[in-house]
Order: C-alpha cells, then sequence, then structure tokens
C-alpha cells in the first residue's frame, strides 16, 4: 500500500486550503464533465447546435432595429449590425456561462451529497462547454464579416487571450455565484435579471465612447467593458485595441477568479449538509 | 486503513427553516436563536485494519450513515481527525452520477472520471465491467431506458472496476434480485482477497454477521461495541431484546 493517497479529515479551518495534488488528480473530471454538458445539451433538442447561433443572433437584429434604426446610435464607423453583433458574440458567452454555472451547484445537489470530488470543476465545467456555443456562434460573424468585407488585421493574435480572460472572469463569478446559492436560493431568482440589467452597463451594444467623461472609470471598472472592445477591435480591426482598459480587465478577471475560488473552497465543506 | 478519532458531528437543524437571503435578513434583524443543535455522531473513535471487513451497524438514525460519509469527505466532522490511508470507492446509493441522457457506456467512463480513475484505465477494464452486469447487449442503450434493476448492476459492478483500495458500501446490496446479490457478495469477497479495504454498513445484522470479521454498533451517535463481529453481535442483540 502506497502512501500517495493519504488523507486526513478533520474540521477545516484556514483561509488556502486548495490541493493542487487532488487537482492534478481529478483533472481528466474537468473536461469529461463539459463533454457531457455538451453531449446532453445537443442529443436533446432538434435544433441541436444552431441554438447556439440564434440567441446572439436575433439579439442583435431587434438591437439593430432599436437602436441602430431608429435611435440611430453610433457603432465607431462599423455597420450596426456588425458592432452589435460582434460584443453580443461574447457577452453571450459570458451572460450564459454565469446564469448557468451560479445555478450549477444546486443543480448537481443528487452527487454532491453523494460523492466526493473537487466541486470546483462543476461551475469551471460550464463555462468551459460554453465555448463551443461561442464557437459555433462565431461562424455567423465571419460570415457577417464575408458580407460587409471586413478584413481582420494582426490584432487578431489577441483573441484567444481576450476569451480566456472572459472563461476566468465568468469561471470566478460563477464559484462565488454557485457558492451563494447553496446557502441562499433566492439568488438564482435574482441571477437572471441581474445579468440582464449588466449588459446594459456594458457597451456591448453601443460604443464606450458615449458615456460621459466623468464616468469612464466606472465604465472600466466593470470587466467586460475592456474585453467586450478588445475583443471587437481585434476581430475588425476597426481601431486599435485599448490595452489600458483591457489590462484593467485582466486584473480584475484574476481577482474575481482568485477570490472565487478561495470563497468556494472555503464553503464547500457545509455543501452536503445544506443541499 | 481507517482510523478515527473522536469524532463528533453536529447538524443544525433550524427552528424557522431559512432558506433565502431575505429570510436570513429578516431573522437577523429579529434575533433570537436560529437552529437546534443535534449530534449525530458523539466522540467516535474506532480503527479499520487495512484489508478487513469492517461492519458498521445500529438502529436507523444512530448516525451510520454519516459516519460513512465523514470518511468518504463528502461531510466535513465537527471535531475529531480521521486519517484514510488509501483511495477510497463509495456507494452510498448506486447510480449517483450517472446520467440518464447518456449510454450505458458513457456513464462508466463518467462514473470513472468522478472517481478519479483515467479513461485509460477505465477502457481496460470496460469489458469486465458489462460482462459482471450482464448488460453486454446494452452498452449503447441509453440509461432512462434501463430498469432500476439494470442500473443497479451497472452501477455496481463500475464501481468495483475502479479498484479502490477502501470500499464503502451503505445498504446497496438491498436492490437487485436474490442472484444478483449473492454475486455481489461474492464479488465484495473476491475484491477483499486481492487487498481491497471495506467498511460496510447495514442495519441488518445478519448481513454484518454474515460479511464482516470486526464490526462496530452504533447507538444514538455513541459507540456502544467495537471489535470482533460476534461479539458486537451480541450486544446489539442484548440492546434490542431490553
Amino acid at each position: 500500500m502506497t502512501n500517495e493517497y493519504e488523507l486526513i479529515i478533520k474540521p477545516k479551518k484556514g483561509l488556502f486550503s486548495i490541493d493542487i495534488h487532488e487537482m492534478l488528480e481529478y483533472k481528466e473530471l474537468l473536461f469529461f464533465l463539459a463533454l457531457r454538458q455538451i453531449q446532453i445539451r445537443y442529443k436533446q433538442t432538434v435544433m441541436g447546435a444552431s441554438w447556439a447561433m440564434l440567441q446572439p443572433f436575433f439579439t442583435m437584429i431587434v438591437f439593430t432595429l432599436i437602436f441602430g434604426g431608429l435611435a440611430k446610435m453610433p457603432s465607431e464607423g462599423i455597420p450596426y449590425p456588425l458592432f452589435s453583433y460582434s460584443g453580443l458574440l461574447l457577452w453571450t458567452y459570458f451572460a450564459n456561462s454565469v446564469g448557468q454555472s451560479g445555478n450549477s451547484m444546486v443543480g448537481n445537489a443528487s452527487f454532491i451529497s453523494k460523492i466526493y470530488f473537487p466541486r470546483l470543476f462543476i461551475p469551471s465545467s460550464v463555462c468551459l462547454a460554453g465555448l463551443v456555443d461561442y464557437g459555433i456562434a462565431m461562424i455567423i460573424l465571419v460570415l457577417m464579416m464575408v458580407y460587409y468585407m471586413f478584413v481582420p488585421n494582426m490584432s487578431i493574435i489577441i483573441l484567444p487571450l481576450v476569451v480566456f480572460v472572459t472563461f476566468i472572469l465568468a469561471s470566478g463569478m460563477g464559484y462565488w455565484l454557485s457558492a451563494i446559492c447553496v446557502k441562499y436560493r433566492d439568488i438564482q431568482f435574482i441571477l437572471p435579471f441581474f445579468i440582464s440589467l449588466l449588459m446594459f452597463t456594458t457597451p456591448v451594444i453601443y460604443p464606450p465612447s458615449m458615456v460621459g467623461e466623468q464616468y469612464q472609470w466606472l465604465l472600466t471598472l466593470n470587466p467586460m467593458t475592456g474585453l467586450i472592445d478588445a475583443h471587437r477591435a481585434c476581430l475588425l480591426g476597426h481601431q486599435p485595441v485599448d490595452f489600458a482598459t483591457l489590462a484593467v480587465s485582466i486584473a480584475i478577471s484574476a481577482l474575481i477568479f482568485v477570490t472565487g475560488i478561495i470563497y468556494l473552497k472555503n464553503t464547500e465543506k457545509y455543501f452536503a449538509d445544506l443541499i | 486503513m481507517i482510523i478515527g478519532k473522536n469524532i463528533s458531528k453536529m447538524f443544525r437543524i433550524p427552528s424557522e427553516r431559512r432558506n433565502t437571503l431575505f429570510e436570513a435578513v429578516i431573522s437577523f434583524v429579529k434575533g433570537g436563536r436560529r437552529y437546534d443543535e443535534f449530534w449525530a455522531l458523539k466522540n467516535v473513535s474506532f480503527d479499520v485494519k487495512e484489508g478487513e471487513i469492517f461492519g458498521i451497524t445500529g438502529p436507523n438514525g444512530s448516525g451510520k450513515t454519516t459516519l460513512l460519509e465523514i470518511i468518504a469527505d463528502i461531510i466535513n466532522p465537527d471535531e475529531g481527525e480521521l486519517i484514510v490511508n488509501g483511495r477510497i470507492t463509495p456507494i452510498l446509493a448506486l447510480g449517483v452520477g450517472f446520467n440518464l441522457e447518456l449510454t450505458a457506456r458513457e456513464n462508466v467512463f463518467l462514473y470513472g472520471a468522478l472517481m478519479g480513475v483515467k479513461r485509460v484505465k477505465m477502457e481496460d477494464k470496460y469489458e469486465e465491467v458489462f460482462e459482471f452486469a450482464e448488460l453486454k447487449r446494452f452498452e449503447n442503450m441509453k440509461l432512462k431506458n434501463f430498469s432500476s434493476g439494470m442500473n443497479a448492476r451497472l452501477a455496481f459492478s463500475t464501481a468495483i472496476a475502479t479498484e479502490p483500495n477502501i470500499l464503502l458500501l451503505d445498504e446497496v446490496l438491498a436492490v437487485g434480485d436474490i442472484e444478483f446479490q449473492r454475486k455481489c457478495m461474492a464479488e465484495i469477497n473476491r475484491v477483499n482477497k486481492n487487498g481491497t479495504t471495506i467498511v460496510f454498513v447495514s442495519h441488518s445484522i445478519e448481513a454484518v454477521r454474515d460479511l464482516c470479521e470486526r464490526a462496530m454498533f452504533l447507538d444514538n451517535g455513541e459507540v456502544i461495541a467495537i471489535g470482533a463481529v460476534d461479539e458486537v453481535v451480541n450486544t446489539y442483540l442484548n440492546s434490542m431484546a431490553e
């Protein structure tokens, strides 16, 4: 018998009880849980993968009619449909990931109370699986770029970074919200409402320049501002990427991610008692 | 090998049920007592030796399952310490972690991943799982179309296939027909011969006597007797007779 698996269970105290060794041991599980969600989502629906495109696409149509057509929203010199879709594409990924990962712990109550595995992987896997939807919805953007004849420039190389940071941010928020949801179930009902409000405080369908000079700092503190902006700039190449704002987004995302892990790790010992 | 030292576990039973933030705020403002304390386990000390079959028995509500959940690291004790040496597969209920929308085949790998077992290793054991469960014909069927007996057979053989050092069993053999129960018992004995330590929880005194070498009798969260299975069984029967 090896000592490799020795485990000491006692009343948990202390802020940092993060077990890296355990994470590595279970790393296949993260991909498995993500794969399982993708399989289930696409097996059960008639429309399958096209759902992933329809949500941002129809949102874009509605906003184009209202804001682009009626309100004549400025759009940084690019056609409004392309402008709003390039924002909505990343926003939809973020909003769905946060919404679903927030509910994920309560939703998987049946196995949380029966087996042990790193709970962190439940919200993470939701955000990971969402990347597939993002990829599918990207097809529409590519088609739109062909139609409007937009060719991305060199700044496209930062796209993976932008998507990765969004994943980190969504996971971090997922850790916080899913752990809080276990204790306070009403968060589940507030969450969708909160996320849709958040969209209007983020420059998804309007350019950041529309917000008054005195409130720019507030806009910058919203980590999605820099990400949406950089996402649009690096794909369409219509303006240089605002690295200062992006850096703030990265810092805030990292902060939310790390504190989320600490919070979840410190509350997970109660999950089975409460769920 | 498992060593438990003075383990206690308290459950808080809310005097008034609070499940939402709103209710939490209200009762915080009102103040006063928020819950009753219930000690499900009180100062439980025991040891399970490597390679043995250890039974935990006692009437309903005596804390058997709570103790098993602590050993499996699902819930955390409030006091005491537990040292577990070896990889554990808990079978607290059959088919946990299985997803009804996936096929039997996919579920075997999913379960393996949940137990921290590499896919490569599960692939090696794959044929054995279906052979033991006698479900080879149904490997590509979705689990939602399985009968509860088929589900239990698949779950048991998948759990065994993860080759744990320690296997935790909680009254699971009450499912399935007599034939399969007998087969499970034989399989439990076989993996035990190969070195797997087994912790078996049951309120059925006969099952514990047949299977275990040593046992512990819990009542109201306290250890009443621990030691050789015959002594423990006698203490149990005497306490029931009173």
